[in-house]
């Protein structure tokens, strides 16, 4: 009996050697399981244009916890009153009815990358063949003391992933006395979205300016100087909000104590504000982090940038603000929904046994709104570098709106509705 | 599998010679790549040099729409109604700053010309 069950084993052995020369026979385009982790720009763009890429024959199953996709780009407005959530708030219905996706509402627990495996919080069992991932980013609550008290007491909150959280820091802001101070602090970059900070403290400013023209916006920068749209934004707040807001470079954020609202800095004296929107230092999402992706200082994920695969695990691909980022190439929605494409086309060419595109290109076109209605871009074109394996900007290429205006703040919108539609229609 | 390969070579070798600061081709020569260019069943990756062409114009999707589909009255200018043949004459103006615009002038400045004919070629309308 022994005997024989050891010369199966043997057996089983042999035919797996057969079977591939060269490893475990790979999976095709019709038969493989594509699992996309996370339902953001990213993630839901993969998904999508794995089916498109494909001609609508891939099997893509989209696992996202939330019922409906909130878009954090112009969630600002939501902040400054101008707009409401529901206004950035849309349903993930079409990627199941017109394309075809299998939709999971879950979120993954726990992903075995030798048994190719997910656990979901349900306790489903998921198996893949190719994973992508686009976790987003987890903040670092402890990298402020006391951070994780004060938000559960409810004095401090982030709003940095759109949702409930946005409401609640424009609710904070229209409870603030007139005279008030409403503090940003802005972690060391990387950190997703550079320019929202300073888009922040322009729409908070504008409904000061209209609402309670006695206050203003402390903006406490751990950078030594604004991290995106400089010029732009000093500008404005020149122009458009004098003396409403004040911006300290410089200023690292330690500690926060929940009960006199005081905000301990590094360097400077403490300061004490009225509303307390603290951001923490920011890492890939926890997904990543768990499975032991985040190789690059623990915090993002090294990829490989022709496939945007993991260079610690193999068939999982991690997309967005997750990864250690190319030079100038910023953690934006617009730069998920673009490493997605690259992503889902490599992936494609790989389960068709193609070589994968030996030159990508990726763009970057990012509207900050500086009051209601008028807005400013920054642009950029990445191409990728064979020598260097990595993407590169092209220099001469991209740059900035020369004024804020109106016909931006139209397109910021347009902007909007298409990505909108590219991701999730 | 011939030609598939020699899909591949063709594409591997336009785009591993990118400069994009070479200047201005002359237009006859652009127009002859733009000949050269995949023209299978639109909206279908079904060789290499199609998947690549159909991902690069994907790189203008986020603000123009899924296959230059834009969103009708989404605010941002509609492409889809532009020949192929306009659409590429558009690019390589605002690339030469010929054109007037925004974002379009920075954005084509990144591309090179081969790139920007590919993307006219896909995105440009389908009668």
């Amino acid at each position: 009996m022994n005997k024989r069950r050891e010369f199966l084993g043997h057996g089983i052995g042999m035919l797996g050697l057969l079977a591939g020369a060269s490893g475990p026979a790979r999976a095709n385009l019709q038969s493989a399981e594509i699992v996309v982790i996370g339902g953001g720009y990213g993630g839901a763009t993969a998904a999508k244009y794995l089916r498109l890429f494909s001609n609508n024959t891939a099997r893509v199953t989209l696992i996202e916890p939330n019922a409906s996709f909130i878009s954090c780009p112009l969630s600002n407005l939501v902040v400054g009153g101008s707009k409401n959530l529901t206004e950035l708030t849309i349903s993930y219905a079409n990627l199941s009815k017109r394309h075809g996706i299998k939709m999971m509402q879950d979120s993954a627990l726990q992903i075995d990358p030798e048994t190719k495996r997910i656990k979901l919080i349900s306790g489903q069992i998921v198996p893949y063949d190719k994973l992508v991932i686009s976790p987003g980013v987890s903040l670092l609550m402890d990298s402020i003391e006391g951070l994780s008290n004060a938000n559960r007491a409810g004095v401090t909150l982030q709003a940095w992933k759109a949702g409930p959280e946005t409401i609640a820091l424009h609710k904070q802001l229209s409870a603030m006395r007139d005279g008030g101070v409403f503090a940003i602090s802005v972690p060391e970059a990387p950190y997703r979205c550079p320019p929202a900070p300073y888009e922040r403290a322009c729409q908070v400013a504008s409904y000061l300016k209209q609402h309670k023209p006695k206050s203003k916006v402390l903006i406490l920068d751990a950078n030594q100087d604004i991290t995106s749209k400089g010029a732009l934004f000093r500008k404005v707040w020149a122009q458009n909000y004098p003396g409403l807001i004040e911006y300290r470079p410089n200023q690292n954020v330690i500690a926060v104590d929940a009960k006199t609202k005081t905000i301990k800095l590094e360097i400077d004296e403490d300061v004490k504000a009225d509303v307390l929107n603290l951001l923490p230092a920011m890492s890939a999402g926890d997904i990543a982090v768990k499975t032991g992706l985040a190789n690059s200082n623990g915090r993002w994920v090294n990829v490989n940038f022709l496939n945007f695969e993991s260079t610690a695990q193999k068939d999982i691909h991690v997309l967005g603000d997750a990864i250690q980022v190319a030079y100038a190439m910023p953690k934006s929605g617009h730069m998920a929904n673009q490493h997605a494409k690259v992503a889902a086309a490599a992936i494609v060419a790989e389960l068709n046994n193609w070589e994968v595109n030996p030159a990508p290109v990726l763009t970057n076109a990012c509207y900050s709104f500086v009051s209601p209605t008028q807005a400013v871009h920054v642009a950029s074109v990445h191409q990728y570098n064979t020598t260097e394996q990595t993407f590169k900007p092209v220099p001469g290429a991209g740059g900035l709106s020369s004024e804020p205006s109106l016909l931006e703040g139209e397109y910021g919108w347009g902007w909007a509705h298409n990505i909108w539609a590219d991701t999730l229609a | 599998m011939n030609s598939l390969k020699m899909g591949i070579l063709r594409y591997s070798r336009v785009m591993r010679t990118h400069q994009p600061h070479k200047q201005i081709k002359p237009v006859a020569l652009i127009l002859w790549i733009f000949g050269t260019l995949s023209t299978c069943a639109y909206g279908q990756s079904n060789t290499p040099t199609a998947l690549y062409q159909r991902s690069l114009a994907a790189t203008c999707a986020n603000c123009h729409g899924t296959d230059g589909k834009g969103a009708p009255n989404g605010g941002m200018p509609l492409i889809n109604h532009l020949s192929k043949k306009q659409m590429l004459e558009q690019l390589l103006a605002y690339k030469a700053g010929a054109k007037a615009g925004t974002i379009m002038p920075q954005l084509c400045k990144g591309y090179t010309d081969e790139q920007l004919a590919a993307i006219a070629q896909e995105l440009g309308s389908h009668e």
